[in-house]
């Protein structure tokens, strides 16, 4: 019986010259973008539902001040729906802030563990985005565009600068949600196929059980299915072999098919293991909050999974926490205290994996960016006990990737209802994700149905100031 | 020195008036030109040049000259000098106007506004010198472009060897070959002709016997129909994040296969799609017809949860017209929302003619909805079926009225009933039935007073809001749900005279939120101490949450508990309910009265024929020209362009004139299918000649722009173009004269010849590739599973549903299993969830109109043939299917079927080696799926 490692060199031998040419012209190959780039890969930790930011970490004395009192705010439901603002009751943030790091940045008692790490990061507290639903949010945050369909920003990035592990998905996304767009978030729509993401598990199933679709043949012991490949290549060749006599030799769409299933035996032989945790030792599982009933178990195996991922090449990963309904978990419209069962869920993971990729010397070539399709409002909803979605200003966070350390940039009002100061669009902070990867966001287009499109439309600065 | 300037100043003064007017202005304008040069000058250049500048020039505009800002952007001249109220600049830079506010990332500090307010109020003094942008006039400069002539008639050219002409697409063809020195591959042989055939034809891979039969045959219908729906960007929901299901969108399916399969004329068909609405009719089978084609205006993707209706209205209108544009016209008509288009001919006044057409057309049925709505048209019937259904719908609204006098009846009688328990006391948590959430767990927001003064309440009392602070105070009651489903949502209050008439409730479940209010000031009609809120899906643990406040309320608002009451448990909640009733003999009969009535209305609904009704558009109450969007903003509106048509593109002999009651749309259908439209016949015929040869004539079939390629064969495009229209607009007739043409039947294994790498000139066909349709079909049908339904619905789940907006059906997609073995053309066409299949193997982009299906080879097809469900359990099918014989002839069987040839030497050499003496089905299963894996499966020759 015939080993894997014996069936590569084989097939190798039979097609080697083949192979490689079609390695070559991948549109997958590791390529560069436009300029130098200061980072290599992304993992995105998506806040699905808007965090609230005035209770994390863009601190506003104003609101223990005023607590209870109604003001006029330009709440954006309501400005979408009569154009003019409404009274409010202002609500304070219901976690007590302190300065923190050498950096004294303030950061709430919700998050202790990011607290502890505020020197890493770099805040942006002047987000703007577009869509006050989540839906639209959503798919703006993921394809700068609330309504048209466009490719998603993981898509973009692979479209640009390829995989370093052809092995692997170029772009994972691990556990998405199906609501909110769903597919969409990770999908290439008018662009070459081979830059959609792969999703790992979805919402809902724990990352334990998450695997991505037919990486393998459920039915099929290894070595049958290694009896059976070994014969669609031979089938493959004898076909190519036919069609190719006629032209001199050549025949590269069959030479594609073959390829294709190259690259997919490798797949499916390397993915299986880089998604596998269990040979972590226990002190990381620990660092990461893995560990049965804690809470942060299963945002802890994302992000560990992510890691391993960083570390073997994949370009882009986005680590979602979020479930499949229409008000996603951080969408506290009421019941504020219920964000401190989220923040128990992510807080110690994303700690631990900015620590552990810096630990590994990988942050510096890492962009992690932490945030949600938009923040909440500084007034209660509706007088309630939650708070309302607020598009109009939030905090991001990023990390590594060649951004300041320990810095912030831009302000929103002394409420933290709109970005005033330095104000950064969604469209802003991808032109600036796609700059540190090597990547021009003007010039990263693609010419589809008469037009070239981008990521950030006709819109999107670079942010330079936080750029290290 | 200053001080002796002025003393010398006023000197003169006195001797010379007149100069002094004159010195008195130039020392002002000096001033004026300092405070330019050091409060204003670098403001510009350190805030606003960098887009409105020499690199950028952002809406048009520049402020890096004088000239820049007076000639203006998009919007005109933002200053008006000695006028700050007219000027924009400053509206914008105090960011008083919502939609233009700037710079974007953030505001001035309060002294530049001010000074830029004094540079404005004192004339706006600029010295600068430079360029201004430049305005675009060069709109029919481009009208030499070939795609905008008319098609011309030439005579077929002659050729040498007349032998191989069948039709004069064959002189058209060789007479280029020719000409170029190159010989035309030799005919295809029999076996590769018929599954050619048969793929083109009928989408399958086996099936062709004759051309008559195959033009005739359903199958061709639902091969030519997907063509038509890919372009049509055809879907079964609305995707965005809250995807409503188009639950009739697959009449419109049935419409196109039925167009197809009786040959309805293309321009007819058009015309149906455009203004179906509009046209006359004979019969109600032609009204029929006609409205259900005008859900081609209707099917495209939208973000109906837009909260700008306005904004909705125009997204839609771009929408439409960017699928006319490239489904018929072969024009990317968008780009002309903002600006000019900036390679075709096409100006933004001509896109708002047209915009002002489909802007006159209705397509939400309903703008103040939150969540919006298309129109859902109901069909007439014929005769006396439609007669009965008058009928029907006669007796059913005067059951629903009668039901509505009966609960008013009853609601009077209710007033007087007692709580159930006969004596008036509180309830402890326990007796109340479902998931039970009192005042005193409720989150609390302001000062609500707690009373006990009627003792029908839940708990230990209840509170009120002593009818002040309205607007100051709500309570949240969020329940701990660990079972999902849907439950009744009930509220309990006490009812006296002064009670708020108008408490507002919103209640956030699984699928969205809704907006109620209660009337406290009269008795709660469950048992007297609750009323239901409605019936709700909620998620085990996920949000949810009743919140009551008191703001804008009429009276004393109260508030005590909230329960959540599993439908199930209703039933026995009713059971009980009756023994309170039976003892009250007015009441059991109002009781008994609705009940019936309720029961009878249900059994009527389910025995009457429900009137179907379509995805439809309507005229817009509000028609007529509209104004230019600058910048595509529905804020910033421009001069009116009175409707009509792409000006590079028209001719005379077409309707101009719009009349003023209507929208336009039938004058844009005749435009769009008259002789005198150089376009629509062309793109029609070419995408055609694609799905025959794998490229079109012109191979960017839905641009035939500036930006497009050109014709390789233009005369030939043209006869085709007239021969579609001189042939009746008939689609059979003219695939039927291309496949009869020595061209298509080519063999598509020439040998490669380097005079025409790209095969350009066509010297061979072209050898294709199975789209994801075809895969599938052949998958199924090979494995002897395909199930031949011909037309009609498939998704059982939406058609059941009254409205998309259902929260049984909204979101369906996301949670799909796509289990039916139907062809691809009935498969679920969700806009976010595709079947994988569909995802990995190149399906249509079906957002957005596009001819032409992207070809890709890619590992994830790979892995889908090795490791897919659909494929294995399709090989294991097959292999039962091999009939009882010697191994070899098994092997030729599996061959014929999947590949539609016999294995050659060297493959059955392979084959017998795999399965060695005695194989298993198991065996066979894996040889199978190991031939769909190979390329022959999936390239037709």
């Amino acid at each position: 019986m015939m080993n894997r490692r014996h069936l590569l060199r084989t097939t190798a031998c039979g097609f080697g010259s083949l192979a490689f040419n079609a390695m070559a012209s991948s549109p997958l190959a590791d390529r560069h973008g436009h300029h130098f780039p200061k980072a290599k890969r992304v993992i995105f930790l998506f806040m699905a539902g808007g965090v609230s930011h005035v209770d994390s970490f863009d601190h506003k004395p104003k609101l223990d001040e005023l607590d209870g009192k109604m003001l006029d705010f330009d709440d954006a439901r309501v400005v979408a729906k009569t154009g003019m603002g409404a009274a409010q009751r202002v609500m304070k943030s219901l976690w007590p802030h302190q300065r923190r790091g050498q950096c004294g940045h303030w950061a709430s008692e919700l998050f202790p563990h990011m607290g502890s790490m505020v020197d890493d990061l770099t805040f942006i507290h002047s987000m703007h985005t577009e869509g006050v639903a989540h839906g639209p949010a959503t798919i703006f945050l993921h394809t700068g565009s609330t309504a048209f369909v466009r490719p998603s920003m993981g898509a973009w990035v692979t479209y640009g600068l390829g995989t370093e592990n052809e092995n692997l998905p170029a772009f994972v996304s691990i556990s998405p949600s199906m609501g909110n767009g769903g597919p969409r978030n990770y999908g290439t729509a008018f662009l070459p196929p081979v830059y959609q993401g792969t999703a790992m598990g979805r919402s809902g199933i724990p990352a334990k059980d998450s695997t991505i679709r037919n990486v393998r043949n459920e039915l099929l012991g290894r070595a049958e299915q290694e009896r059976q490949f070994e014969f669609i290549s031979k089938l493959n060749r004898a076909q190519f072999q036919r069609s190719a006599a006629k032209n001199g030799g050549h025949d590269p769409e069959v030479e594609a098919v073959i390829n294709s299933y190259e690259l997919a035996w490798r797949l499916q032989n390397h993915a299986p293991e880089a998604f596998d945790i269990a040979k972590e030792s226990e002190a990381t599982k620990a660092m990461y909050g893995i560990g049965d009933g804690l809470a942060s178990d299963n945002y802890g195996r994302q992000c560990l999974i992510a890691r391993r991922l960083a570390e073997q090449g994949v370009r882009y990963i986005q680590v979602n926490y979020s479930d499949n309904s229409n008000n996603p978990a951080w969408d506290q419209h009421s019941n504020m205290p219920k964000h401190a069962e989220h923040a128990a869920a992510v807080d110690k993971p994303v700690w631990a994996l900015v620590q552990d990729l810096k630990q590994r010397g990988l942050l510096e070539d890492t962009i992690v960016w932490w945030g949600g399709e938009f923040g909440r409002t500084p007034y209660s909803q509706q007088n309630g006990t939650g708070r309302d979605h607020n598009p109009g200003g939030f905090t991001v966070w990023l990390a590594g990737g060649g951004f300041k350390s320990g810095h912030s940039h831009g302000q929103t009002d002394e409420f933290g209802h709109m970005a005033v100061q330095n104000k950064v669009h969604m469209h802003d902070l991808h032109a600036t994700i796609l700059h540190q990867l090597g990547l021009d966001h003007e010039k990263l287009t693609f010419r589809h149905a008469g037009r070239d499109f981008r990521l950030t439309d006709v819109h999107g600065h670079v942010v330079h100031d936080i750029l290290a | 020195m200053p001080e002796m300037a002025l003393e010398w100043r006023f000197c003169e003064m006195r001797v010379f008036p007149l100069v002094l007017v004159l010195f008195a202005t130039a020392v002002r304008a000096d001033e004026r030109l300092e405070h330019f040069e050091k409060e204003v000058r670098p403001l510009l250049l350190e805030r606003c040049i960098k887009c409105h500048g020499p690199e950028k020039q952002k809406g048009g505009l520049r402020l890096d000259s004088a000239d820049g800002w007076k000639a203006g952007g998009d919007s005109g001249s933002p200053v008006v000098p000695g006028d700050p109220v007219a000027s924009r600049l400053l509206s914008a830079v105090s960011y008083a106007n919502r939609d233009l506010k700037m710079p974007p990332d953030s505001k001035l500090p309060e002294g530049a506004i001010q000074a830029l307010n004094k540079w404005v109020t004192d004339g706006a003094v600029d010295p600068r010198t430079g360029p201004a942008v430049k305005k675009s006039g060069n709109v029919l400069t481009a009208s030499s472009h070939w795609a905008f002539k008319l098609p011309q008639s030439t005579p077929p050219p002659k050729v040498k060897d007349q032998s191989w002409v069948r039709n004069d697409i064959d002189r058209y063809v060789l007479a280029k070959l020719e000409a170029a020195g190159l010989q035309p591959a030799p005919e295809a042989g029999a076996d590769v002709m018929s599954r050619r055939l048969s793929f083109d034809l009928l989408g399958l891979p086996k099936g062709f016997t004759d051309l008559e039969s195959a033009l005739k045959s359903k199958a061709f219908a639902e091969r030519w129909a997907q063509h038509w729906l890919d372009a049509a960007r055809f879907a079964e929901s609305s995707g965005g994040g809250r995807t409503l299901p188009f639950k009739d969108a697959w009449r419109y399916r049935d419409y196109v296969l039925e167009s197809i399969e009786n040959d309805v004329p293309l321009d007819q068909f058009i015309k149906e799609q455009v203004a179906g609405d509009l046209l006359p009719h004979r019969t109600a089978a032609e009204r029929r017809r006609n409205l259900t084609a005008t859900g081609f205006l209707v099917l495209g993707a939208h973000n109906y949860e837009e909260q700008d209706k306005d904004l909705l209205r125009m997204d839609i209108v771009d929408e439409q017209l960017d699928t006319i544009g490239k489904s018929l016209l072969g024009m990317t008509l968008g780009c002309a929302r903002c600006h000019d288009h900036k390679f075709d001919p096409i100006p933004i006044r001509d896109y708002y003619a047209l915009a002002g057409i489909l802007r006159s057309t209705k397509v939400i049925r309903d703008p103040k909805e939150n969540v919006a709505h298309w129109i859902d048209a109901p069909l007439p019937m014929d005769g006396d079926e439609e007669a009965k259904t008058l009928a029907d719908e006669k007796h059913m609204a005067e059951l629903e009225s009668k039901l509505a006098d009966a609960e008013k009846g009853l609601k009077k009688l209710t007033p007087k009933r007692e709580p159930r328990d006969g004596n008036r006391r509180p309830l402890a948590l326990d007796e109340v039935p479902g998931i039970v959430v009192d005042d005193a767990s409720a989150q609390k927001v302001g000062a609500w007073v707690q009373s006990t003064r009627y003792p029908t309440y839940v708990g230990e009392g209840y509170l009120h809001d002593q009818g002040a602070e309205k607007g100051a105070l709500s309570i949240t009651y969020t329940p701990t749900i660990t079972k999902a489903g849907r439950y009744e949502v009930r509220f309990s209050y006490t009812s006296t005279a002064g009670r708020a008439t108008n408490m507002p409730v919103t209640i956030l479940h699984a699928d969205g939120e809704a907006d109620l209010t209660v009337d406290q000031s009269t008795l709660p009609p469950i048992d007297g101490r609750f009323i239901s809120l409605g019936q709700y899906r909620f998620e085990a643990n996920g949000q949810a949450y009743v919140l009551v406040s008191n703001e804008g309320t009429d009276g004393v608002v109260t508030a005590d508990a909230v329960t959540f009451v599993p439908v199930e448990q209703l039933n026995e909640l009713a059971a009980a309910d009756d023994a309170l009733v039976k003892s009250n003999p007015e009441l059991a009969r109002a009781t008994a009265e609705v009940k019936k009535l309720e029961q009878e209305i249900k059994a009527f609904e389910k025995s009457m024929k429900a009137r179907p009704v379509v995805m439809s558009v309507a005229e817009h109450e509000d028609r007529g020209d509209t104004r230019v969007h600058i910048r595509g903003s529905i804020r910033n509106l421009g001069a009116s362009v009175p409707r009509g048509f792409i000006q590079a593109a028209y001719h005379e002999g077409t309707p101009v004139k719009m009349p003023s009651d209507q929208s336009g749309r039938v004058q844009l259908a005749e435009w769009l299918v008259s002789g005198r439209n150089p376009l629509t016949a062309r793109v029609l015929a070419n995408r055609v000649w694609m799905h025959l040869f794998g490229e079109g004539i012109v191979r960017t079939v839905d641009n035939f722009g500036t930006t497009g390629e050109l014709p390789t064969h233009p005369e030939l495009l043209d006869h085709l173009a007239l021969y579609l229209q001189q042939h009746d607009w008939s689609l059979k007739a003219i695939v039927s004269y291309i496949v009869s043409s020595s061209t298509y039947r080519m063999s598509s294994r020439a040998v490669y010849d380097p005079a025409d790498p790209e095969n350009r000139l066509l010297h061979s066909q072209r050898r294709r590739r199975l789209d994801a349709n075809a895969l599938r079909d052949t998958l199924l049908l090979t494995s002897g599973k395909l199930d031949d339904l011909y037309k009609g619905p498939n998704i059982q789940k939406a058609i059941a549903a009254k409205d998309s907006n259902d929260t049984g059906v909204l979101n369906l997609e996301y949670g799909y299993v796509f289990g039916d073995t139907r062809r691809s053309i009935y498969t679920p066409a969700f806009r976010n969830k595709r079947m994988e299949l569909f995802d990995a193997f190149d399906f249509n982009d079906i957002n957005q109109s596009i001819a032409k299906r992207n070809v890709s080879t890619v590992s994830p097809q790979a892995l889908y043939m090795l490791n897919s469900e659909f494929v294995i359990n399709a090989a294991r099918s097959m292999a039962t299917l091999i009939p009882q014989a010697s191994m070899e002839a098994q092997l030729d069987f599996v061959y014929r079927e999947a590949v539609g040839r016999l294995p050659t030497l060297e493959e059955r050499q392979l084959c017998l080696d795999f399965l060695s003496t005695d194989p298993t089905v198991d065996d066979w299963a894996l040889l199978i799926q190991s031939v769909f894996a190979s390329p022959d499966f999936r390239f037709v020759d």
